[in-house]
Formats: structure tokens, sequence, C-alpha cells
């Protein structure tokens, strides 16, 4: 059963910076699609519930040619995915959507409740560190701005301060000829990853690889870089052997834990799969590309 | 002079009467309510004064009740009343009653707990919160004890002793055997037969009822008990609470208008209904308990796992010998419903074919964790799973067709199987050959993805009455009002399946009204005559021949009027169709329906039209009237790198005699096909030491609308003597196939044995990784 809280609603930002100072045990909840389960649970039982979703302020999604894309904290899944510019722009972050979870549970979640959430196996965090996205925090003492890959810090923790909440993901202009894809494991259409792999492909004009940025969801305790994964490609030419070889490397730096949806092998297993299979979509796809 | 006879034949027919009502798609008769929000579930009642009730469980898989003190508890402010076993009369109960030594389950126990979850305590208080805040203030001091949680580990001669006298823990066995099957064997062995013995595990699997389990109870200074529970058989709740609380059944009385899904975890007692009712007798005021899901999946009831021996005797031309087989089953800490299952599973697992020499042993074992009951199927999927993957592995490895060997052993109309039962109608035959078309209409499906058949068959009700109900096993009474609508009070359960809307079909064919003007009345031991309720695909057919003879012993007291009044010659017959009565050789010639009630009810002083209908099954075999049969096919692909399976399509061709409502149908066939597929892939109930780890529905998976596979059927009519209008049992069967035809899918996709519940990715991987091991050692 969940425990009687006290319900903070903040009118603005400037409101809720100071009402979430102001209170100490108090959780900020932006849809409640992650926190109502816990609290369900009883693994969190809070004083206060600071409720953030009606800030407007913070619902927006803004493009740029230059500056790229800028996603509100309290913006839905739905939104994103039915945003005709990302669909566009970005078509990873739209289809990621499609299967992050329900309709019901996108149409009440949100990207800055998502990611605060800071679960190992959620969606959206992968496809945008693949992305490049940066990630904007704030509180009553000021804001700044760090790399979305450095703001997961363990299970369930983040590089947020007390007082802080997040305000925006901000996608740069992805380089020319680069293509994301991004694919999870799991038995039920729109369930939780039981692992996940984004992977980013740049291909030089002469189909070389340029850059790649690969990241496995649900793997470790934060969304994990494979880094000698991405260098192993650079400069190489599109060959299914060598995607088998990333594959292992994503299988051999991988930090799964066991439970009772997969054994710590089988994950392994399906990331080396997923790897595999996910640069070599990127990359038929950043052929496409301009 | 003598005529031998060798086998007297029972014709089956088909009538050539055109059915008005019957067979037209029906919207459910409570449909609207339901989607509108009126239909009042147990969830939803709300008494003046009512109390909320939390049960206190039991944290340990085996552990002797030391002490109970319930004092800190009481003295928390709002709570009403705190009951353990000391304050019930004690009576060990089951729903066996007819065998002393299967009442063994105490729900609030004296002495020992024995499965994690077990309710030790019961609280009363203002609100829910309260309650559960006050189940922390109640000290329970336990003596933990060994505790064994595996069948074949429970079983050992020096395992924990879960019930005192229980030898070995085994709780129940059952021996089904015809023919000589050592001889049998023997013989196939002689002839150069092919023996092939495999082991199988079958896992548990939760009901996952949308309505978890729940009652309000209201005892009155009066002595009467009013009970408003979610359940699947009114009259079973009745008898149960009235025994456990030394009353009279007729004062107590058990209200389950609506119900939110039983699938066979429903009929017994469970706790809900029994602490709300101790407390609410302690306390003269309604007390309403409702389980959370996570109380619903830990300390229910679950489908039975179970382990499976299987030796099959194949001539080299498909024809089958012999069989023996032996079960041990995980009957958890107590009986419930187990001991049919046990029953069951021995017999459909022999099915639908004709056996010479049959054996079946099985045991059901107890152990330390949630018992295990009946769920849609009863036994039956375990039971296929094992024996239609096995026969096809033996026609793959004979080199033989699997239709052809299917068809050439199937049961036909009129067999007897030995000692067991008599099949009157049965369309198996007409399943495998429309399947095997289908089948091959496909073409080739490409790699890594196949067809996988089974074939089964189902009972439409059981002839089994170890509930020692004295009643019949089905009841009904039909009433007609002055402007002709119907009141049609029956004892048969509605818990979503649709029953009201089959008898209401059944009350207006008979007699020849529309389908909106009877109302049906059910759920209430008060005012519904005693029926066994909504179990072993029973109703249709009893409660549907209960309900068509109230409907024509009140037909008759109209028909009979109508005579005299329009003054025929008595060569003549009269029928009644849409409200119009008629002579049926000119059907032009008539008066309308609802005249004819005004005038029969006057002439009648005043009375309304009562019709009266009961059925009990006599000289049917021993295990029930009429049987379903089938054949599925799945079409499923696999990804042979990850494991995933992907379930293209299930296509049925059914036997269910004549449909009565096609849109109901077509509801238990999708509703089957997504229960019987998460049992074949999906769902699991994994435990650590008796805690089971996926109590909620973020961990345990059921299928869900995107994952739902495109679903048809093939209908294979025939005509069932025993049944109403022919028809036969057509929801529960439909689950019994599913996971054995994904198994054989997979066989041929990948060429695998599967012999383990769910068949998930892992277990396919690494069936694919000794395949290729194997072969590599070739």
């Amino acid at each position: 059963m969940i425990n009687d809280f006290n319900y903070l609603k903040p009118g603005s930002v400037k409101e809720a910076f100071e009402m979430y100072a102001e209170h100490d045990d108090c959780k900020v909840i932006c849809g409640g699609q992650s926190l109502l389960i816990v609290m369900r649970q009883g693994m969190v039982a809070p004083e206060y519930l600071l409720d953030i979703k009606g800030l407007d302020e913070l619902r927006y999604i803004k493009y740029d040619e230059k500056d790229g894309l800028r996603i509100g904290a309290t913006t839905t899944h739905r939104e994103i995915e039915k945003s005709p510019i990302i669909q566009e722009k970005y078509p990873v972050l739209s289809l990621m959507e499609t299967k992050l979870a329900s309709i019901q549970t996108r149409n009440w979640g949100t990207i800055g409740g998502n990611l605060a959430h800071a679960d190992p196996a959620g969606d959206p965090a992968p496809v945008l560190i693949a992305l490049n996205a940066n990630i904007k925090v704030g509180g009553k003492n000021g804001e700044r701005t760090m790399p979305l890959e450095d703001f997961f810090k363990d299970y369930f923790e983040t590089a947020l301060e007390k007082g802080e909440l997040v305000l925006e993901v901000h996608v740069p202009v992805p380089p020319a000829k680069t293509s994301v894809a991004y694919q999870k494991f799991n038995l039920l259409d729109s369930d939780m990853g039981i692992v996940a792999v984004a992977a980013s492909i740049t291909l030089n004009g002469d189909d070389t690889c340029k850059d790649a940025r690969i990241v496995l969801g649900n793997a470790a305790p934060i969304p994990k870089r494979v880094k000698n994964a991405e260098e192993l490609l650079k400069g190489k030419k599109f060959d299914e052997k060598l995607f088998e070889e990333v594959g292992r490397i994503s299988y051999e730096e991988s930090e799964p834990v066991a439970d009772i949806h997969a054994s710590e092998e089988h994950r392994r297993h399906l990331l080396s799969v997923l790897t595999k299979r996910m640069i070599k979509k990127a990359w038929e796809q950043a052929r496409a590309v301009a | 002079m003598s005529t031998e006879i060798k086998e007297l034949k029972y014709s089956t027919f088909k009538t050539n009467i055109k059915y008005s009502v019957i067979n037209t798609k029906v919207h459910n008769v409570d449909g609207i309510a339901k989607v509108t929000g009126r239909a009042q579930y147990t969830f939803d009642i709300k008494l003046p004064g009512m109390l909320y009730g939390k049960i206190l469980r039991s944290p340990h898989p085996h552990a002797r009740i030391i002490n109970i003190d319930t004092t800190r508890a009481m003295e928390l402010p709002g709570v009403k009343a705190v009951v353990t076993g000391k304050d019930t009369l004690g009576i060990k109960q089951g729903i066996w009653r007819r065998y002393e030594e299967l009442c063994d389950e105490q729900i609030l126990p004296l002495e020992k707990v024995r499965y994690i979850g077990e309710p030790v305590a019961a609280v009363a208080a203002v609100t829910e919160e309260i309650a559960e805040q006050a189940l922390d203030l109640i000290d329970v001091e336990y003596e933990v004890l060994p505790a064994v949680f595996e069948p074949l580990d429970a079983i050992k001669k020096d395992a924990p002793v879960i019930h005192e006298g229980v030898e070995r823990n085994v709780n129940v066995t059952r021996h089904i055997e015809w023919g000589d099957v050592d001889e049998a064997f023997a013989e196939a062995e002689k002839n150069g037969g092919y023996i092939r013995e495999d082991w199988f595990r079958c896992s548990g699997q939760h009901h996952m009822c949308m309505e978890t389990r729940a009652a309000v109870s209201s005892y009155t200074p009066e002595g009467k008990l009013t009970v408003w529970a979610s359940t699947q058989s009114a009259y079973y709740t009745q008898a149960l609470i009235a025994g456990v609380l030394g009353m009279r059944e007729g004062d107590v009385r058990v209200i389950a208008t609506y119900v939110g899904g039983g699938f066979g975890g429903k009929f017994e007692l469970d706790a809900a209904m029994f602490c709300s009712a101790v407390l609410s007798k302690k306390l003269c005021k309604p007390v309403k308990i409702v389980f959370t899901r996570e109380e619903d999946m830990i300390a229910s009831k679950r489908r039975t796992p179970m382990y499976y021996y299987v030796r099959t005797a194949m001539s080299r031309d498909g024809q089958l010998l012999a069989r023996e087989s032996r079960m041990f089953s995980n009957g958890g800490a107590y009986t419930g419903m187990g001991a049919t299952a046990l029953y069951l599973s021995g017999f459909f697992h022999s099915f639908p074919y004709k056996w010479k020499a049959y054996r079946y042993d099985g045991y059901r074992v107890y152990t330390n964790t949630m018992p295990s009951t009946s769920m849609r199927g009863f036994g039956a999927p375990q039971a296929m799973f094992c024996s239609e993957q096995q026969i096809e592995w033996m026609c793959a490895d004979l080199g033989l067709d699997p239709y052809e060997v299917r068809r050439k052993n199937a049961h036909t109309e009129c067999y007897e199987v030995p000692g067991q039962a008599f099949i009157q109608s049965c369309g198996m035959t007409e399943c495998i050959d429309k399947i095997e078309q289908w089948a091959k209409s496909k073409g080739d499906l490409g790699p890594n993805r196949a067809i996988g058949i089974s074939s089964c068959g189902f009972m439409s009700g059981g002839i089994f009455n170890w509930f020692d109900s004295p009643y019949s096993f089905s009841s009904a009474v039909v009433t007609i009002n002055i402007d002709g609508t119907v009141e049609l009070h029956v004892g048969c359960q509605d818990i979503g399946q649709g029953s009201n809307t089959t008898m209401a079909i059944i009350a207006a064919e008979t007699l020849g009204v529309k389908v909106e003007d009877i109302k049906v009345h059910s759920g209430d031991t008060d005012h519904c005559p005693a029926d066994l309720g909504a179990w072993g695909s029973r109703q249709t057919l009893m409660a549907g021949n209960a309900v068509k003879m109230a409907c024509e012993d009140a037909k008759r007291q109209l028909l009979e009027f109508a005579y005299a009044e329009m003054g025929l010659n008595i060569v003549y017959d009269l029928d009644i169709k849409d409200r119009w009565v008629h002579v049926i050789a000119r059907p032009e010639r008539g008066m309308k329906y609802e005249d004819l009630v005004r005038k029969a009810i006057r002439a009648k002083d005043g009375q309304r039209i009562v019709g009266r209908g009961y059925y009990t099954p006599h000289r049917k075999g021993m295990i029930s009237p009429a049987y379903s049969y089938m054949m599925q096919a799945v079409d499923a692909e696999i990804d042979p790198e990850t494991g995933k399976i992907k379930v293209h399509e299930i296509m049925t061709a059914h036997d269910c005699g004549q449909p009565i409502n096609p849109l109901g149908l077509v509801g238990q066939l999708e509703g089957a096909a997504s229960m019987a597929l998460g049992y074949a892939y999906l769902e699991d109930l994994p435990m650590d030491e008796g805690k089971l780890l996926n109590p909620n529905l973020v961990d345990y998976k059921v299928i869900r609308a995107p994952e739902m596979p495109k679903t048809g059927m093939i209908d294979i009519e025939t005509y069932e003597a025993e049944g109403p209008y022919g028809a036969k049992e057509a929801g529960e069967g439909l689950t019994n196939p599913t996971a054995a035809a994904l198994g054989n899918a997979i066989f041929h996709a990948l060429g695998i044995q599967m012999k383990e519940l769910p068949l998930t990715p892992e277990r396919i991987l690494r069936a694919l990784r000794e395949k290729k091991e194997k072969e590599a050692n070739k």
C-alpha cells in the first residue's frame, strides 16, 4: 500500500526550486510511471511529493538546424514519439519511444522523469548517449549542463545535487552520414528490456567508419559505452566478421546481473548479438543518409 | 435363436431444425452493465459500518506456531478485532468433502504453517491502512522446521513430514489402467516396434484473474450471514462456509453476481471468505477483505507443476501400441482441487487416441509451497505437452507422417475408453483433416519457422461428486410473467465466461422468445437453485440441459392451453418461434405469444407459469457425459541467435458440438490462446526456498495485445446427443494443445526437443548448443 504523503504542486519552475529546497524527504514526481511502482512496493516512502508534471515551461520540443534538438523535462514520451520533427531528424528516438512501454504509460511518463529515475534498463538513455546528448539540470542556486553520459552514477543514482531538477535534454545535430540504431531484447513488446544496445555509426565518404558510439542498456549499473569496440571500428570497412568481434567485446566488457528473467551468461550473449546487429543496421542506414 | 450384437452404435445425428437464437451472434447479456461500470463486483461492495480486514501471513515455509500475541495490535486505535486459529472451530476443511483425509486445510492453522504466505491471523479495523499497520503489531513466535519444496525431494524417505501421518508426503495417488500394458510392451519389443521414453517438467501458472480474491461478510444478530464473494460456485462457498462456522447452509447466503475471472482458482474456500466471515461473526459488523495482487500471487493457488515420465510403444507403421506414464505433481501444502487435477491429467494424457493398453500412475506430493490446484485445462495442458511432443518425435524418428499417425489412432464416435468413458460425438478425424489442409496450404514458411500441431480433447463437465452434494448437479427455474417476460433463475455461475448469456440463448430458443425477453438471475444462493458452479467445463452442458428442461416444462404448460384455445386436431404439433405460437405444419396459423401467456395465466387462476429443470449425469462412465475434440496448429518462428519466439498464427479445428453463441466461442478461443501461450513460453512461478520471486505484474509476464497472434477457428460441427441442442464444452479444452503445438513448431523449425516449460529463450539456446555438440561428436 502506498504510504500517505504531502502533495506539493508548484506553479512555476522557480516555485518548484524553492519548494524542493525547503522540504527534506521530498521526491519529485513527473508522471509517476516509475516512482509509483517503487512506492507501491514500499521501497520508497517520502514525506513529500513535488509534482512538476504541470510545469508547461518545461514542456517543449524545439529544433534548430545549428543547435539541434531541445526537449523540456516535462515532455511526455508520447509527445516525443509523435513529434514530426523528431520523426524526421531523429527517427531512432521516436522508434525507441514507441516501444518504451504501453501507450498509457507513454502518455503519462516524461523524459525528465525517466532519466532522473536512472534505471539502467531505461530506454531513452542509451539512445540519447549514442546521439551524444547533454542534460541540463538546475535548482535554486543555478543551472548546469553536462554530457548525459556523465549524469548516471550508479543504479538509480545520478549527478543531481540536493534541490536540483532535470530541466532539459539537448541533442546536437548529428555529423554527416550518421545513423543510430537501437534495440532491446524482451519477451513482451514494449516491456522493459532484459538488455539493450544503441549504436551510432558515422561513415566517411569511402564507406569506412569515421566514428562509432556503442551504448549498452541494462548491462551495468549505468548505461555503458563500449569504447574498445568503438575504437576497433574506426577506419574499418563494412565487415560482418568485424561486427562479430565487436559483439564479443560487448560480451566481455558488460557486467550484467542475473535475475529471474535471464542469467548473466544469457545477457552477455544477447548483448553480443544485439551489438553486432545494431552496428550493421546503423551502418546500412548511415549509407543512405546525407 | 439369438442374434449377436457385436457393437451397439448410437447414431449421432444432426437435426434439420432451423434455430432462431442458437448459433446467432449474441452480445453478453451483462455487457452494458460491465462497460458502463454499473456491475457491482465484490470489490465494489460497501456497507454501512463496514470494517476492513487484513491478513497476517507466514514468512516461513514450514514452522510450528508457538504463540501468537495480539495485545499490541488490539491496542492500536481503530482496530476492532484480531483473530487467530484459536478463534475458529479449528475444522480442517477441503473441497473433497467425501474424503476426510483430504480435508487437510485449516485456514488460520492452530499448530503449523506449511507455506510462505499462509494466513496466521486476521485483523478488522475501521480503515484498510490501520488494519495493515496492526499486522506489524502481532507478535508470532515460530519454531522454524526443515522444509521441502520439490515433489521428487519430498517423496524421499528422510524428507521433512509436512502433514503428520502422511507417509513420504504422498497426498493422493491415482492409478488408471486398461489392457495388459506389460504384455503389450513385450509384444512390441518382440515385433520390432519402436519404444521411446522421456522425462518432462511442466511448470506452474498463476490464474491472474482481473479481480483478486475478495469477500465481504456480514453477520447479523439474527444469526444469519451474508457473504459477497468472488467465487466460481456460490453453492460450494455457501456449503463450505457453513461447514467451517458450524452454521446451517440455509443461514448462509452467498452473493456473487459479478465475478472478475476464476479460471479454476476460485471454487475452494479462500482466506478472504473465511477470515472476513470469522471476523464478522465475532463483531456482528460487515468486514471486507480484498487481496492485493501480491497476496493473490503468493497465497492463493496455482496450476499444478508436474514431472512426467512417459514411455510409449508404436509399431513401425504408426499404430500406438501401449503407454505407461508416471507423474509426480507438486501439490504444495494442501489438497484443494489438486486431487482432481491428478486424475484428469492422467486420463487426458491418453487423449485422443485408442490405446489398447494404457497405464498411468500419478502421485500428488505435499511440499512447503503454495498449494496447487485446478486451472483451465485441469492437468491436461501438462499431459498434452508431454504426450503430443513425444508422439511427434516418434513419428520423426520413424519417418512417419504425423497427421496420418494421429488419424490412424484417433478416437471416433461411439468409442469406449475401456472402463473409463463412452464417447458419443467425436469430430477428431475431421479436425485432423482440416488442420492438415490448412498447414499444407501455407507452403514453405522459410528458415527457422514451422507449424507444430497438437490434438486433444476435453470433458463437458465432471461426473464425480467428491464434494458430496445432495443436490442435482444443475438446476433451473423459469417463471413467465403476464407480459411474456421471463425470469430465469439458475445456479450456474457467470465468472466472465458468459454463462448467463448462454443460458439466456438456450431459454429463448426453447421458449420461442427473444434473448431480451429473458432476465437471468444467478449468483445468489437465497434466490437461485443449487448448482455445482463454473468448473470442469460443465455449465453449457449441465446447466444448459437444466435450463432447457425448465423451459420445456413451462412451454408445455403454455402449449397445453394453446391446444385447447385453438381447438386443434391432436395430430397437429404446436411450436413457438420468435414470439409466434403456431401450428408447425401451417406456420401462418397461430397466435401471439404475449396473448397466449396472458390467457394461460388467467386460466391458471392467476398463477405465473413456472417451469423446473435439473440435470445430473447418469450412466455416462466415470469422467464426463461428453467430450470436445480439437487439433491446433501453431505457426512460430524462432530467432536462433537469441532464442526469441514469434508466434505468427494459431489455427484450431474445433469440435464443440453445436455452437451456442459464436461470439462467446471466439472469446473463449482467444482467451485460451493468450493464457495457453503464456503458459507455453512466458509464465512461471520461480521460487527460492519456497519464496515466490515474481509476485507482481512487472516480473510475472502475461501475454498482452501486441503479442497476441492471429487466431482462427475451423468449426467442426457434430451433434452431441447428451448436450442441450447438441452442444459440448467450448472454452477450457482450448487451453490444452498450445504448449505442445508450440513445442512441436520449435522441433520442426530448429530440430530441438523441448522437455521443460516454459519454453524460454535460454532453454531454446541451450537445446541448440546441445544439438550442435551432439552433431560434432558424431
